[in-house]
């Protein structure tokens, strides 16, 4: 446990914490809001006392109440893993922004992002489903999304569709291109 | 009497009416984001040419659209999906326990590190200490797991550049020690040999005889292999300054291990934020300063040594005990939250895992270097000749289990 880190977080963002440092093994957890994302993210990364690097992983969450956008950091002057736990975000409609800004690579984990939990990151200039097809409209992994055998976890029912289409914002809604009888051929591919 | 009928290729009838395939390069929707209009939108001169998903230099089920003018790529979009099968979910809805052997084919070449994550984060989360035996002896296993991923990495890099000799020698290498771990594990490709707690046996006479004899040979092996290339001036002249990688870049793509390692940045998981008994072992983290396809190469040759190194000194203090912590058959993780990160021959495979005290994981994300790493073709690319575009992508070394999960 780094507890200068702990010093410098809660002195540089003492505003913007939601909630106290929490430390646990060798990982160091903050907690932010939404709109704190842009800041936060650029002092850690730029600040000389900070310099995280490496952003190790970007995951998105569903608590089964709220989603949560959960970044890992690293960086070479201290010996933890920063967790930064972006958190409340509605289930409706998930917004938080893109932090493409800082570092490029994070397209590709925030389409994921988008694709299995509908969280819209602002500022992604390519947020459009990476694993599943484009006319999908669940995602799959939010915790209404139960599988055909997970019978024990379905409410009274027993037995519950696969695909729970959700209601994504409107400007997300696709035109549906369907092919026939063919488009729901069970091998395609994510794109045809 | 029967009838016979012939048919020629002008019968428009013999064509099956077939529906749209992947293999058009367009999509049939109107772009849904600003990229994706600014990608298909083809100036004069400018064609789409679809790459993959079937294709031997993609290295998997990778499909690439590639956007060409002549020769010459000028942009590049990469279409994933094609392995997806919702690992996280499924893990989500298994217990603990269940999660090891769906980890396992993600990356399928080096599938020890990929099971290592549920395990990894589990006796995190549980705050468990390994036994020092089965440390001991999960490092042995990664490290051996490395080489066998390296020495493919070789041949797969030369083959893509049309040398088919390198591979062969590629596989000799990873059978040995395919065979070796399968002796221990009983598995050749998916070990399914970690548990939470330790390892699923100990090592036995087969192994140990079969990894002496290895070693005996392994240095002059690698030397043999790396002699092909390492001054095969057709190998060079295709791979030195291609698909150059600047160190800022590479951090700002989060691209990990060798990729990341080939422009200069010395960061291992390894050394970086160490785990297992790795701070006890003596190795260095190889660097290179040129972040083009030549160098990664030569850093994968570089890791090879490093591993022989690493497994040397475990065969000398590979300490005596159990290789399993007494814990339960069911385990109840109390909540918490965890993230754990290991080198695997790719780069930085992680796993952040939350538990909400019952016995299957809430969440269990799965990090996998290669996704990150294949985004950096989207800027390596373009430029260069539709050749060269293999050298490049094989430099990088992806995996589509993992990438596609």
């Amino acid at each position: 446990m780094d507890s200068r880190l702990r010093r410098r977080l809660e002195r540089a963002f003492a505003d913007r914490l939601q909630g106290p440092v929490n430390q646990r093994q060798d990982t160091t957890e903050i907690r932010i809001g939404a709109e704190g994302v842009t800041d936060v993210m650029r002092a850690l990364h730029d600040d000389s006392e900070f310099k995280f690097e490496v952003l190790a992983d970007l995951a998105g969450v569903d608590t089964g109440t709220e989603m949560w956008v959960v970044y890992h950091l690293w960086s070479a002057q201290s010996p933890d893993w920063l967790r930064v736990i972006v958190g409340g975000l509605s289930r409706d409609d998930p917004r938080v922004p893109s932090v493409t800004f800082l570092w490029n690579g994070a397209e590709w984990a925030e389409r994921e992002a988008y694709d299995m939990f509908g969280i819209i990151f602002e500022g992604n200039r390519d947020l459009r489903r990476i694993y599943m097809p484009p006319d999908y409209t669940s995602f799959p992994l939010r915790k209404d999304f139960l599988l055909p055998d997970d019978a024990a976890r379905s409410p009274g029912e027993g037995f519950r569709h696969m695909e729970q289409t959700h209601q994504p914002a409107e400007f997300l809604r696709q035109p549906v291109v369907r092919r026939g009888k063919d488009s729901l051929a069970p091998n395609r591919g994510p794109r045809q | 009497m029967t009838e016979t009928t012939t048919r020629s290729l002008d019968d428009p009838d013999i064509w099956v009416d077939t529906p749209a395939t992947i293999y058009d390069a367009v999509p049939p929707y109107p772009p849904r984001t600003e990229r994706e209009a600014e990608f298909y939108h083809l100036r004069d001169g400018e064609m789409l040419l679809n790459l993959g998903p079937q294709h031997p230099s993609t290295h998997g089920v990778l499909r690439v659209v590639l956007k060409i003018d002549g020769e010459q790529v000028v942009d590049l979009d990469p279409v994933l999906g094609y392995l997806h099968r919702g690992v996280e979910k499924i893990c989500e809805n298994g217990d603990w326990h269940h999660a090891i052997n769906q980890c396992d084919p993600l990356e399928y070449v080096a599938s020890m590190f990929s099971e290592a994550m549920p395990v990894l984060a589990a006796e995190k989360l549980l705050d468990l200490q390994v036994p020092r035996r089965a440390e001991y002896i999960r490092v042995l296993c990664w490290e051996l797991n490395r080489i066998a991923s390296h020495a493919l990495f070789m041949g797969w890099l030369a083959l893509d550049l049309g040398g088919l000799t390198p591979i062969l020698y590629g596989f000799i290498e990873r059978d040995e020690i395919v065979e070796m771990l399968a002796a221990v594990t009983g598995q050749r490709v998916l070990f399914n040999y970690l548990r939470i707690g330790g390892v699923n046996g100990d090592i036995n006479h087969d192994f140990m005889s079969r990894l002496a004899d290895w070693m005996g040979r392994a240095g002059k092996q690698i030397e043999t292999t790396t002699r092909l290339l390492n001054e095969n001036e057709i190998f060079v002249r295709r791979t030195k300054g291609l698909g150059v990688l600047d160190r800022e870049t590479a951090l700002r793509t989060l691209c990990t291990g060798p990729v990341l390692r080939a422009t200069g940045v010395p960061y291992d998981v390894r050394r970086a934020h160490p785990y297992s008994v790795y701070p006890e072992l003596e190795f260095d983290v190889p660097t290179r300063t040129e972040g083009d396809s030549y160098a990664r190469y030569l850093l994968h040759v570089d890791e090879v040594r490093e591993s022989i190194r690493i497994i040397d000194q475990i065969l000398h203090e590979l300490p005596d005990g159990p290789v399993m912590a007494k814990i339960p058959r069911l385990i109840r993780i109390p909540p918490a939250r965890a993230f754990v990160a290991v080198e695997s021959p790719r780069g930085q495979y992680g796993c952040y895992a939350m538990s909400d005290g019952t016995d299957q994981p809430f969440r269990l994300r799965l990090r996998d270097p290669s996704f990150f790493n294949l985004q950096a073709v989207g800027l390596l690319m373009p430029g260069n000749l539709i050749a060269d575009t293999m050298a490049i992508m094989a430099s990088l070394d992806p995996v589509m289990g993992g990438i596609d999960k």
